[in-house]
């Protein structure tokens, strides 16, 4: 207020000086009318005794005769006049020329009498606005001027303080992601409680929530070992693991904003998954890459019991390629055993970024889930895939149908051209054309709504945005995965049944 | 030190003062001859108004002296373009005094700082 009051005060006294220099140059311009009044008014007089002169030949007059002396005596020539020019200029002639030239004079005078009234007019407005400013910041007149605080800068902004964009303690990113799966209402208590939790759940909590996770992947991943080395038909068990891998994977989606996205990742912890096959030792490290990986993308496993491990893949339009996950692993964990344990990883590394055809490119860069790898979406055409062992199967209907089937295509190449042996370059020298480390596309078949029911292995879901439409094959296997994953691990190891015949059942 | 500004202060503040007395000569001079351009200017139209009958006489002093009408008309054109001209020169003159006096404020203001200046520090150390 007092600043105000200032800024007034210094407004004031610049609005009365600014007052003053208008009435000072208002006053100059009468003065000057005044003085252009006064000659217009001789000139008017001389203009009258011109005209009268010439009337007699001779007047009777008083002549001065010095500062103090009149003698008496006659004007003559009455019509002769020697009229002043200007500067020193003098002409004579006759009482009516004189009376032109004073016309003339006279206009000339009227015309700076008319310049100086409208200068006058301007500067009595302005003055009379000066007056009114003067006024209103000395808050004495009518007017006042308004004048709105624009507050503190110290204070926040009224919008920004009532809104809060995330409450406090809260995980944005998570809140969506459990708010998407509660819709779906199959996560059942362990989802909820997580919904529910994480909204206070501090960062801490939610780290030692990534650990379970972590440990439930641990545990899947053995049993999907066990399961893959063990039964090749054991969809079962891998459905079961899958399941768990879902929930791990739909759990761990929360820390997204913690983990890094899956990609960068991706190389890396592919080999490192593929040296881990046979040893347990990497296993954390797997699970953690695969954790981190998978954290990324929610996944969503499918596990069917027709084919052992052979992943059907929309490479491209109705065409599909199979994929045989098992022998995927053979070639891993040969060419780890070839490198030898120690360098397995490395080599391996290496190996895998040996990039020389477009396709290794896709080979390379995979998501893995749960051990496997798992495609992007490559723009490798799909016309390399002719030679592939591929068959027709359902539409593509959601987009990560087709990075499906657009990774499809990038293995495609490797599978059917003869390139296949260049693609794996001290990858897998025993390469079988089938051998394509893809993911069956056909989990998308479900999130379309038909099911396919070759899907042998456990795959991920790439996005998130498959799971909101909720189709009822997904609620179905979602709450088929709820009810293992509120039961502990141990319970898992029974019996796994596939989620699409259970579906089915539920159905029947 | 304060001295030495002191004394420097006071031969640039001489040295503004008297250039501005020129720019106000200057600028007087050539309010000057704007009058005689208007009257000039006057004189010319008057002649124009008047006819050869009428004789013209010009005031050399306490002599009125004939004059043609033409070669009145003549003078006066004459004097009205030197007057022009001399009001040129009068402009650009003062154009030059006006950038010259600015200079000469300036380095007074930069004095004037340093002078407070030590004058500050005079009194610190006192």
């Amino acid at each position: 207020m007092a600043e105000k009051g200032k800024m007034s005060i210094d407004h004031l006294g610049g609005v009365v000086r600014l007052r003053e220099e208008h009435e000072k140059v208002v006053k100059d311009c009468e003065s000057r009318i005044q003085h252009w009044e006064k000659i217009s008014g001789d000139y008017e007089a001389l203009n009258e005794r011109l005209h009268t002169l010439p009337d007699q030949l001779s007047y009777d007059i008083m002549v001065p005769f010095g500062p103090l002396a009149f003698m008496p005596g006659k004007l003559v020539h009455t019509n002769e006049v020697t009229a002043l020019l200007g500067d020193n200029w003098f002409a004579r002639c006759s009482a009516k020329q004189a009376q032109k030239l004073v016309a003339h004079r006279m206009k000339y005078v009227k015309k700076e009498l008319d310049e100086l009234s409208l200068t006058v007019k301007n500067f009595e407005s302005r003055v009379s606005f000066a007056k009114d400013w003067e006024t209103m910041s000395a808050r004495k007149g009518e007017y006042v001027d308004i004048r709105e605080d624009m507050g503190h800068p110290d204070d926040p902004v009224a919008k920004a303080k009532h809104r809060v964009a995330h409450k406090p303690n809260s995980m944005p990113k998570v809140d969506a992601v459990l708010d998407l799966r509660e819709p779906g209402g199959e996560q059942g208590g362990e989802g909820e409680g997580e919904g529910g939790d994480k909204c206070v759940m501090t960062e801490e909590e939610l780290w030692a929530r990534l650990d379970e996770l972590e440990k439930l992947e641990a545990l899947q991943d053995e049993q999907d070992r066990l399961s893959d080395n063990a039964d090749m038909n054991g969809e079962d068990t891998s459905s079961l693991s899958s399941e768990e891998e879902k929930e791990g994977d739909q759990a761990r989606p929360a820390d997204d904003p913690i983990l890094k996205p899956s990609w960068a990742s991706g190389p890396e912890s592919k080999t490192l998954v593929s040296a881990s096959r046979q040893e347990q030792q990497e296993e954390e490290d797997d699970d953690d890459n695969e954790e981190e990986e998978g954290s990324s993308l929610p996944t969503i496993y499918f596990s069917h019991t027709v084919e052992p491990k052979k992943v059907r893949i929309n490479t491209g339009k109705n065409t599909m390629l199979k994929f045989s996950e098992r022998k995927e692993q053979k070639e891993h964990s040969k060419k780890k055993k070839k490198n030898g344990h120690a360098n397995g990883h490395a080599h391996a590394h290496h190996d895998f970024h040996k990039i020389t055809t477009p396709a290794d490119i896709y080979r390379l860069f995979v998501d893995v889930k749960n051990g496997e790898p798992f495609p992007r979406k490559s723009i490798l055409k799909s016309r390399s895939r002719e030679n592939s062992v591929c068959s027709d199967t359902s539409e593509s209907s959601a987009a990560d149908f087709e990075e499906r089937r657009a990774f499809g295509r990038g293995f495609s190449h490797d599978d059917g051209a003869t390139t296949h042996s260049d693609t794996s370059d001290g990858v897998t020298e025993e390469d079988s054309p089938t051998a394509v480390p893809l993911h069956p596309a056909s989990r998308f078949e479900a999130f379309s709504g038909t099911v396919v029911e070759k899907d042998p292995m456990p795959t991920t879901v790439p996005h998130l945005t498959i799971a909101p439409p909720a189709l009822p094959t997904i609620l179905e296997r979602r709450q088929e995965e709820v009810a293992p994953d509120a039961a502990p691990p141990p319970q898992q190891a029974p019996k796994r049944v596939s989620k699409f015949k259970a579906a089915r059942m539920q159905q029947k | 030190m304060a001295e030495a500004i002191q004394k420097k202060m006071k031969a640039e503040l001489d040295k503004y003062t008297q250039m501005q007395k020129d720019v106000s000569k200057s600028m007087s001079a050539r309010q000057k001859l704007e009058t005689q351009v208007t009257e000039n200017n006057i004189v010319k139209e008057e002649l124009d108004l008047l006819d050869s009958t009428n004789t013209v006489y010009k005031l050399i002093g306490p002599v009125l002296v004939k004059q043609d009408l033409d070669e009145a008309k003549a003078t006066v054109t004459k004097r009205l373009e030197y007057i022009n001209g001399e009001i040129q020169r009068y402009e650009t003159l003062l154009k030059d005094m006006e950038k010259k006096s600015e200079q000469h404020r300036e380095v007074l203001s930069s004095l004037q700082q340093e002078f407070q200046k030590a004058q500050g520090m005079a009194v610190g150390k006192a």
